[in-house]
């Protein structure tokens, strides 16, 4: 796994989220591209002109480049939007 | 269609960080109803972002724990009852003549009428393209430190930091503090550059002390420093794997031959920031080109009043500054906004304005000493996509330019660049450096975007209730009007 939660910071309750039907773990209050990242699943996206594979990119919600499909919403900044327990995520990459 | 609700305040506030927050302490202290909204889902801003998770005793490295408890002290003065803050809220358009804001939030669609509006929006991270910069794990300093600081997440192992200024040095210490990898910080200044323009800070003790720190810690983990150098192609399949950086001359041109290949997995830009003048130039707020950081910002005089009655800035927005400016220039535009509507700002405006003029003499000074330099603008070869969203490369925006643009506005219909979902907000400065460069224009003269509202994508549920509130207008206004089809 390239990205890792940092020791000894404190984090919410323990939860599962369905990213692509696979189940990942992640803790309430953390960003849903938090929990991408630290699963290894870096490439969220695929660009719709050209296809190239895209990430989290500015962090703050102006890139749009790490937008995924959650609970059948689609465009959803992950970097913006927390996880919750039974949060469906599609990604496209 | 339905009319959307319409709530007043006295003041309303757009962006929660260092200058917003300290604008509605400042004015809620004073009497005034303040309403502070961000789109974020707290208020901090980027600098002052505050943990997410749900504890809050964490076990930061140092060089964070420091920030977020001065943010916390900060944002404790929220606690106010005059102070109504609205997160999660996304103000997408402003009507300069009512002085009411669009928003668009958790509850939905809803119009704010204020007597005064400040903007305090803050800046966005400035990075140059070269290929590979879109690949996963190509990240902004600013968002590395993001994840480390809202999330407890180190984004990578290994870590490249490139670009020019400050921020690559803070970044860089906060990362190895958390047990990151830092293969070297890449800078585009040469060391004599550097060298001869940190002088200028001579008497800044702070600005300087806090540069040594850095640079002590870097050292002593043997982080190499590559002055002069750029980063000139991030390679990997799906993500990040390997890093190539060159040496440049004084242009910004890569020197041949000095190619350097290092194993990474993350790669963090920042060639300093840009002011996020979006809402202010849809408000018609005047704008004025800042030579020191080479972009256009948000035009304020003494009181922080825009051109624009009763339209306030403060902040990055009105031109780069730092936190330090950014605290100053909150307080101040809370004062004066809530002295304009008859309350008493307990503070001295006077003294408070004296330091702001000191705290953008020192911005100033260090924006000069990093420069973006226009021959990067040869590393985005004409296959590199230079509109990350539209797919856009290179090349294209150059035959455009040899066919006659010579303003973003026109290579936009032509082109579609700056017309994706981030609407320009990272590809603008980059087409103004090339714009400049192809046609040998001074950057000043080239021309941002222009804004339109909704300055995000927002639903059209959100942007069609408003609209249809304010004048019947057909189907193909709302379209024509939204910036879709009319160029």
């Amino acid at each position: 796994m390239t990205a890792q939660r940092i020791n000894g910071v404190r984090r919410g309750e323990p939860i599962t989220i369905t990213v692509n039907e696979e189940e990942v773990e992640a803790y309430a209050g953390e960003s849903i591209a938090a929990a991408l990242l630290a699963s290894g699943r870096r490439a969220i996206r695929q660009n719709v002109k050209g296809g190239t594979p895209r990430g989290y990119f500015c962090g703050m919600g102006m890139c749009f480049d790490c937008t995924a499909t959650v609970d059948g919403n689609p465009n959803v900044r992950t970097c913006m939007t927390e996880v919750h327990s039974d949060c469906v995520v599609e990604t496209s990459s | 269609m339905t009319g959307i609700k319409q709530d007043t305040t006295e003041i309303a506030i757009v962006g929660a960080g260092p200058a917003g927050v300290s604008a509605a302490v400042t004015a809620a202290r004073a009497g005034a109803k303040v309403t502070l909204v961000d789109e974020s889902a707290s208020a901090g801003g980027q600098y002052y972002k505050q943990p997410a998770l749900a504890e809050r005793d964490h076990k930061y490295p140092d060089s964070l724990a420091s920030n977020i408890q001065q943010g916390r002290e900060l944002l404790a003065g929220l606690n106010h009852p005059g102070i109504d803050t609205q997160c999660n809220t996304l103000v997408w358009n402003v009507s300069a003549e009512e002085l009411v804001l669009n928003l668009c939030g958790p509850t939905g669609a809803w119009a704010l009428k204020a007597e005064r509006i400040i903007f305090s929006t803050g800046a966005y991270e400035r990075v140059m393209p070269f290929p590979g910069w879109t690949l996963p794990g190509v990240i902004t300093a600013g968002g590395a430190q993001l994840m480390l600081k809202g999330q407890g997440l180190l984004p990578g192992r290994r870590f490249l930091l490139a670009g020019t200024g400050p921020l690559l040095q803070v970044a860089a210490v906060q990362l190895l503090e958390a047990g990151a990898d830092i293969a070297a910080i890449v800078e585009l200044q040469s060391r004599i550059e550097f060298l001869r323009l940190a002088s200028r800070l001579w008497g800044h003790w702070d600005k300087l002390g806090h540069g040594i720190t850095n640079r002590k810690k870097l050292l002593q983990a043997k982080v190499p420093f590559k002055y002069g150098h750029a980063i000139v192609c991030a390679q990997g399949e799906e993500e990040v794997s390997r890093a190539v950086i060159m040496k440049i001359d004084g242009d910004g041109h890569p020197l041949p031959g000095s190619e350097t290949t290092l194993e990474v997995d993350t790669i963090c830009l920042n060639y300093g920031f840009i002011p996020a003048t979006e809402l202010p130039g849809i408000a018609g707020c005047e704008q004025y080109f800042d030579y020191n950081f080479g972009a256009y910002a948000t035009k304020i005089d003494e009181n922080l009043e825009t051109s624009v009655a009763g339209i306030f800035a403060a902040g990055e927005t009105c031109g780069i500054g730092g936190a330090d400016v950014a605290l100053l220039e909150g307080q101040l535009a809370g004062a004066v906004a809530a002295r304009q509507l008859g309350f008493d700002p307990e503070v001295d405006e006077d003294v408070l304005h004296r330091k702001q003029l000191q705290a953008r003499t020192v911005a100033a000074t260090l924006g000069k000493m990093f420069p973006v330099k226009p021959g990067l603008c040869a590393l985005a070869g004409d296959d590199v996509s230079v509109c990350r969203c539209e797919g856009v490369s290179a090349g294209e925006v150059r035959t455009a330019i040899r066919m006659g643009v010579t303003q973003l506005n026109q290579l936009k219909p032509w082109t579609r660049v700056g017309m994706g979902r981030c609407q320009g907000r990272i590809c603008g400065e980059v087409l103004r450096q090339i714009v400049a460069h192809e046609t040998g224009s001074d950057v000043q003269e080239i021309l941002p975007f222009t804004p339109r509202a909704p300055v995000k994508p927002v639903l059209l549920e959100a942007v069609g209730g408003a609209v249809a509130d304010a004048a019947e207008l057909t189907w193909e206004d709302h379209i024509g009007g939204y910036g879709v089809a009319r160029t």
